[in-house]
């Protein structure tokens, strides 16, 4: 029977030739695709490992400031722990490329040539291989570096830059910008002494543990190890040492002078406690006193007011008086013109007087002796009369003088007695104001009686506060002394890190340049075991959607096969061994390919060599391999299809025979009124709602594998475009000797390297502290708290942080955490970096208000390269982000192919197969006079639905799924995050694409309706 | 004549294998008469009844079915040649299994602009309780009367009928008849059923036999027997 139902599957499988070649071209092609990413990927994580012990390669490196002296490189020696220098000067070359020099290696990380061989001469060098890939370098050729020349002898890889990256925390590997250069000892030391290089010399031990000790045991042993200054020659680092110790010496005063002032404090304290106690004694004095002085204000009111009232009186008399005395000054006036008018008379008179006289003195003169006794007489009487009024005339003028002299003191009296009246009026007026002021006072008074009474208790309650105060005064000046010295503790143990011999100490673990590649590629072995599977499974599917159309169609044999007594296995067998077999050579043809075309593993291993720093490899085939090609598709489409027809191969013979459908609610939903197009369409799609689920799960693989494609290309689009738009600076500088004042033009930060851990990957951090003026990083979101930081948008994106989430990141010795909080997002794209406010990030690290490490500029400064760690240029980030574009180009073009391919296939074939199906009801249809366009509108334009349907959910499912999965997974060991967001006119493209192919597949299957005839129908009658 | 074949010859295959199936068939049908086409199995009737239905090419002679020579016809013509002018009913009903009945119904009254009332022709099959039913939940002679409803609805001028109760049980056979009795009467259909059932003659106006792929009876009969008083059926 199983021979019978071998050859009936032969026939069946030259019936429908076509149907199987396509299936078998699907799963060889999906067999050929994931072997080669699995082979490629399994061959080189397989000598990745016999590499790593053939080249010794180290169990990690530490950094250290000075050399290993020959005492502490015994003591690792004879512990058992091999080391070996690798030390290394950098050095930019004619087209700005930057070349890492080594000496030859003898021990650890031995260099594999690929080409050539090793310097023997001073005068020859091997080169990186990549290096030398990209610019085109070949044995022979004459390589300038350090005003030296070099011919290349060779041409090889070393696996401790397995991923060639400059820096660790570098992106992304760009080996037009960056090579690696073996030489021999004496050329190096050579080139040392001509001090060309680009920064000071970098003192790396790749050590092997031999099983000797811990990392933590070496790692312990080489923190012990401290550099005696004096053996340093370095000019930048001996001015970098004294400030060191200048600012250790600052702090130790700073903590004295804080001593000193806590002491004194508590001094002053006590003095305090003294003077309030005699403020309280005093207050209460005061206290005392207030009734007194409120009874003296009553007083001294009442005096003012009788003050007041006298002034008034007073006031009243002076006017009086003052009138008095003008009227006395008019008389007395007066009084004076008439004694002077007398005076004048008085004169005249006296005058007529002599003149008689004299005339009575002529006469007596007279001859005439009567006459003259007469005259002289007379005269004697006129001599006493004039004599007489003489005394008169003096008495007038006295009086006339007396009469001027009261005038004038009148005219004074009348004037001070004016002047006194008016002095009066203000008199009286402040002694109304005395009188006012002195009864605020007393006002006043019994308020300060209130306020003394409230002063008194202040006082107490200070007194008591100062009797607290004192105490705590107390206790601070203790906590002082104590605080001064845990500080002179902790600043001499700090002090004490920085003379650690110690920088950094990498185990390989933690060193992304070691085994780069077969860590890269293990991500692509798992991903394409697990698409392998899923695409399997979903081939296996469309093959049963097959086999139950034909087990439906051949219902009635096979019922009748078993009232014969043919066995079920038989059956099954019959309908599975074709499948099984096309499965097996597609398998076969799929493995062939990938394992002995030179576009199966080797290529996609040459992927790998094409990026990393790689020794010579080949493609392997593991068995594991062969299992996965040769037996798991022809497996998985037994199961699958078992699985699927078992149900309907356990039906009884006369179910069989009946051709009885199994009831399907979901088939025989009602629908109500409708148009009969769409009804009829829905009607469709609710019969082949299994062919629907078929065609929907192509969609949604081929998608998923889409837009890996699209993820993989926005990704690495985004690195290239985003790294460089979003980089505002020029030049970055880090120094390893800081300068003490910023040069100009340059905006100084604080670098500090951290770590952050993600998915198993720790990668550098570099927390930055930057002014707020700096032009280059959006800072306006940060705050005034030092715990809040900006994140560059690389390292959000890693670590799904948003604003006002709270993270932490590790200090690189592992030893401390530091949390932040975030307070936004700028759009530095090109590393993963934390921004924070300088002076914080100063505080957090102990350094001083002015130190810093690196410097931004929008150009070139002038800074000794002695003193530099490294200098980063925008034009180094632009060169190392078109890397990834570059590198997955065939990558994305392979995985969009495949996704069209498996789209476009399992839809013809699904949509045939729903065809094929409705060939009666189709011909059924045009006898009745459907036309084929119509007919076309039934049964193949109705599948639109289902397509826009599914690919609107399977196209944000795929996105959804690969958002998670791809950061997450797939680039988990990239050193930078991203945005996963498409653009929409990706997200229409692709819907635009997932029509466009529908729409070709329709237009091939209406060849495929306009071939069915009504003659069908006549077929199954007859 | 409102459908007339002359000279018909059909043959199928070719050496060894060549069969000729009608061997120069000349009929004439009248406008809405019923016709029953009868023969032996393998003599050819359905294959005629496929001609006249544009449904199978002719080698030769000519079919014309209202004025419409049918064997010039090909592609959209023919198609819309049998949307306009006819109707089928197959002995197994051939129904759109997930389609209810009121949905088969619509996809030929899809096809007519001036389609007959889907109620109205649901009762007179007394379909109207099984309308939202699908093929699956009716009995064949249920199936059948939606087959039929099917096929008039679109008002067809012919309605051909290829055994259309050769599936059916006696009394259902008979319910069937008399459903086309009764709308040959209502709606003057021209009506040709192809049948080895013997009895069937009797109540039908036209009445050819064929054999061996040539007509070997044509007449009309003259007094027709109802579908309800036909017995042996």
């Amino acid at each position: 029977m199983y021979g019978l139902m071998l050859r009936r599957a032969c026939r069946d499988i030259k019936k429908n030739v076509g149907r199987y070649l396509a299936l078998m071209v699907l799963i060889g092609f999906a067999v050929y695709m994931v072997l080669s990413m699995m082979g490629s990927a399994m061959s080189i994580i397989d000598q990745s490992a016999d590499y790593d012990v053939i080249l010794n390669v180290e169990d990690g490196q530490f950094t250290v400031f000075v050399p290993l002296n020959a005492t502490e490189l015994d003591k690792l020696i004879s512990s058992g722990v091999s080391v070996e220098e690798h030390f290394s000067l950098d050095y930019e070359v004619l087209d700005g490329s930057v070349i890492r020099v080594f000496k030859n290696r003898e021990d650890i990380d031995l260099i594999t040539l690929h080409e050539g061989r090793l310097a023997e001469t001073d005068n020859e060098a091997v080169l990186e291989r990549r290096y030398c890939e990209e610019h085109g370098i070949k044995i022979g050729d004459t390589f300038e570096l350090g005003g030296k020349s070099f011919t290349v002898t060779g041409i090889g890889a070393a696996p401790d830059y397995n991923m060639p990256v400059r820096n660790l925390s570098d992106t992304a590997v760009d080996s037009v910008a960056f090579g690696l250069m073996f030489i021999t000892p004496s050329a190096y030391d050579s080139l040392l002494s001509e001090g060309n290089s680009m920064k000071s010399e970098d003192y790396v031990y790749a050590y092997r543990l031999n099983g000797a000790m811990s990392d933590d045991d070496l790692k312990a042993i080489l923190e012990e190890n401290e550099f005696d200054v004096a053996d340093i020659d370095d000019p930048f680092f001996q001015e970098y040492w004294e400030e060191m110790v200048g600012r250790k010496d600052d702090l130790l005063e700073g903590i004295d002078d804080l001593n000193e002032g806590a002491q004194e404090l508590r001094d002053g304290v006590n003095d305090l406690d003294s003077g309030v106690d005699e403020l309280v004694d005093g207050v209460g004095e005061m206290q005392d006193a207030m009734p007194d002085l409120q009874s003296g204000a009553n007083s001294l009111y009442s005096g003012a007011s009788d003050l007041s009232s006298g002034i008034g009186s007073y006031t009243s008399g002076v006017s009086a008086a003052t009138a008095g005395a003008n009227e006395l000054n008019d008389g007395i006036g007066q009084l004076s013109s008439g004694c002077s008018d007398l005076a004048a008379g008085s004169d005249q008179y006296m005058a007529g007087l002599c003149e008689l006289n004299d005339t009575a003195y002529a006469l007596s003169l007279s001859e005439d002796p009567f006459t003259a006794q007469i005259a002289g007489s007379f005269y004697q009487a006129t001599s006493g009369l004039v004599a007489g009024y003489s005394g008169i005339d003096q008495g007038i003028d006295s009086v006339a003088q007396g009469t001027a002299a009261a005038s004038s003191g009148a005219s004074e009296l009348a004037g001070g007695l004016n002047t006194l009246d008016s002095n009066s009026a203000a008199l009286n007026s402040g002694a109304s104001s005395l009188q006012n002021g002195i009864g605020e006072m007393r006002t006043g008074i019994n308020e300060l009686s209130d306020g003394v009474d409230e002063l008194v208790d202040g006082v107490d309650e200070l007194d008591s506060g100062v009797d607290e105060l004192v105490d705590g005064m107390n206790e601070y000046a203790d906590g002082v002394d104590e605080f001064t010295s845990e500080a002179n503790d902790l600043i001499d143990e700090v002090f004490d890190i920085d003379t650690s011999n110690l920088v950094v100490y990498l185990p390989v673990a933690d060193n992304a340049r070691i085994d780069a590649a077969p860590d890269d590629v293990k991500n692509n072995l798992y991903s394409a075991m697990f698409v392998g599977v899923v695409a399997l499974i979903l081939f296996a599917y469309v093959i049963s959607v097959f086999v139950v159309h034909s087990v439906d169609q051949e219902s009635s044999v096979i019922g009748a096969l078993y009232s014969l007594g043919v066995r079920r296995s038989a059956l099954a067998f019959g309908y599975i061994v074709v499948p099984a077999i096309a499965a097996f050579i597609a398998g076969v043809i799929g493995t062939l390919v990938a394992v002995y075309a030179s576009f199966g593993i080797p290529s996609n291993m040459q992927e790998s060599f094409d990026y990393y720093s790689m020794p010579d490899m080949g493609p392997q085939v593991q068995p594991f391999l062969l299992i996965y090609g040769l037996v798991l598709p022809a497996v998985i489409t037994i199961l699958v299809n078992v699985l699927v027809i078992r149900g309907r191969l356990t039906r009884t013979p006369l179910s069989l025979l009946k051709n009885e459908q199994k009831a399907v609610k979901a088939r025989d939903i009602k629908l109500g009124k409708m148009k009969f197009i769409p009804l009829f369409r829905i009607r469709q799609l609710l019969r082949e709602m299994r062919t629907g689920f078929t065609v929907i799960f192509g969609m949604f693989l081929a998608l998923l594998i889409v837009m890996l494609a699209l993820n993989t290309f926005i990704y690495c689009y985004r690195v290239k475009e985003l790294n460089v738009a979003n980089t505002h600076y020029e030049y970055m500088y880090t120094y390893k000797y800081p300068e003490k004042e910023v040069p100009e033009g340059g905006y100084e930060a604080v670098f500090e390297e951290t770590t952050k851990e993600f998915e198993g990957y720790n990668f550098d951090v570099a927390l930055v502290g930057l002014t707020r003026n700096n032009p280059f990083f959006d800072m306006s979101a940060l705050g005034d708290k030092d715990s809040e930081v900006i994140l560059s948008a690389s390292f959000a994106y890693k670590y799904h942080l948003s604003v006002g989430d709270e993270f932490t990141l590790t200090s690189k010795d592992g030893d401390k955490l530091y949390a932040f909080k975030v307070a936004g997002i700028n759009d530095y794209q090109a590393s993963m970096m934390v921004f924070m406010d300088i002076d914080a990030c100063r505080d957090l690290f102990g350094e001083s208000n002015d130190y810093f490490n690196a410097v931004f500029s929008d150009h070139p400064l002038e800074i000794e390269s002695g003193r530099l760690n490294s200098t980063t240029t925008k034009k180094d980030i632009e060169s190392a982000s078109g890397v990834f574009v570059d590198s997955m180009k065939s990558l994305i073009t392979t995985l969009i192919i495949a996704g069209a391919v498996i789209f476009v296939v399992v839809m013809y074939l699904m949509v045939k197969m729903m065809l094929d199906r409705a060939a009666f009801n189709i011909s059924l249809v045009k006898v009745f006079g459907f036309k084929n366009g119509e007919v076309k509108k039934m049964y193949l334009d109705g599948n639109m639905i289902m397509i826009v349907a599914g690919a609107l959910v399977c196209i944000p499912l795929c996105k959804a799924i690969l958002n998670y999965v791809y950061p997450n997974f797939l680039v988990a060991n990239v050193n930078t995050g991203l945005s996963q967001a498409f653009p929409l006119y990706i997200y229409g493209g692709v819907f635009a694409a997932i029509l466009f192919l529908y729409f070709l597949i329709s237009q091939v299957l209406f060849i495929s309706i306009k071939r069915t005839t009504p003659a069908l129908v006549l077929k199954n009658r007859e | 004549m409102y459908i007339e074949t002359k000279g018909l010859k059909k043959s199928y295959g070719e050496g060894g294998s060549f069969v000729q199936v009608l061997k120069g068939v000349d009929i004439g049908i009248r406008a809405g008469e019923m016709c029953v086409i009868q023969g032996t199995s393998g003599s050819g009737k359905s294959t005629l009844l496929n001609c006249l239905g544009g449904l199978d090419s002719i080698d030769t002679g000519s079919v014309t079915v209202a004025g419409t020579s049918v064997e010039k016809l090909k592609g959209e013509k023919l198609a819309d040649y049998r949307r306009k002018n006819l109707g089928f009913i197959f002995q197994f009903y051939n129904l759109v299994p997930n389609l209810t009945v009121r949905e088969n119904i619509q996809v030929c009254e899809y096809l007519s602009k001036s389609p007959l009332d889907m109620n109205e022709l649901l009762e007179v099959l007394g379909m109207s309780e099984h309308a939202d039913k699908f093929p699956s939940q009716l009995s064949g002679g249920q199936q059948q009367r939606c087959a039929i409803a099917r096929a008039l609805v679109k008002n067809p001028k012919v309605l051909l009928c290829d055994e259309p109760t050769g599936a059916l049980d006696s009394k259902t056979s008979r319910d069937i008849l008399m459903l086309l009795e009764k709308i040959n009467a209502k709606y003057d259909t021209t009506m040709i059923i192809v049948t080895h059932n013997n009895s069937i003659k009797n109540m039908v106006d036209h009445v050819i036999y064929i054999k061996d792929g040539e007509v070997s009876k044509d007449y009309y009969n003259e007094v027709k027997v109802p579908a309800c008083d036909l017995e042996d059926l």
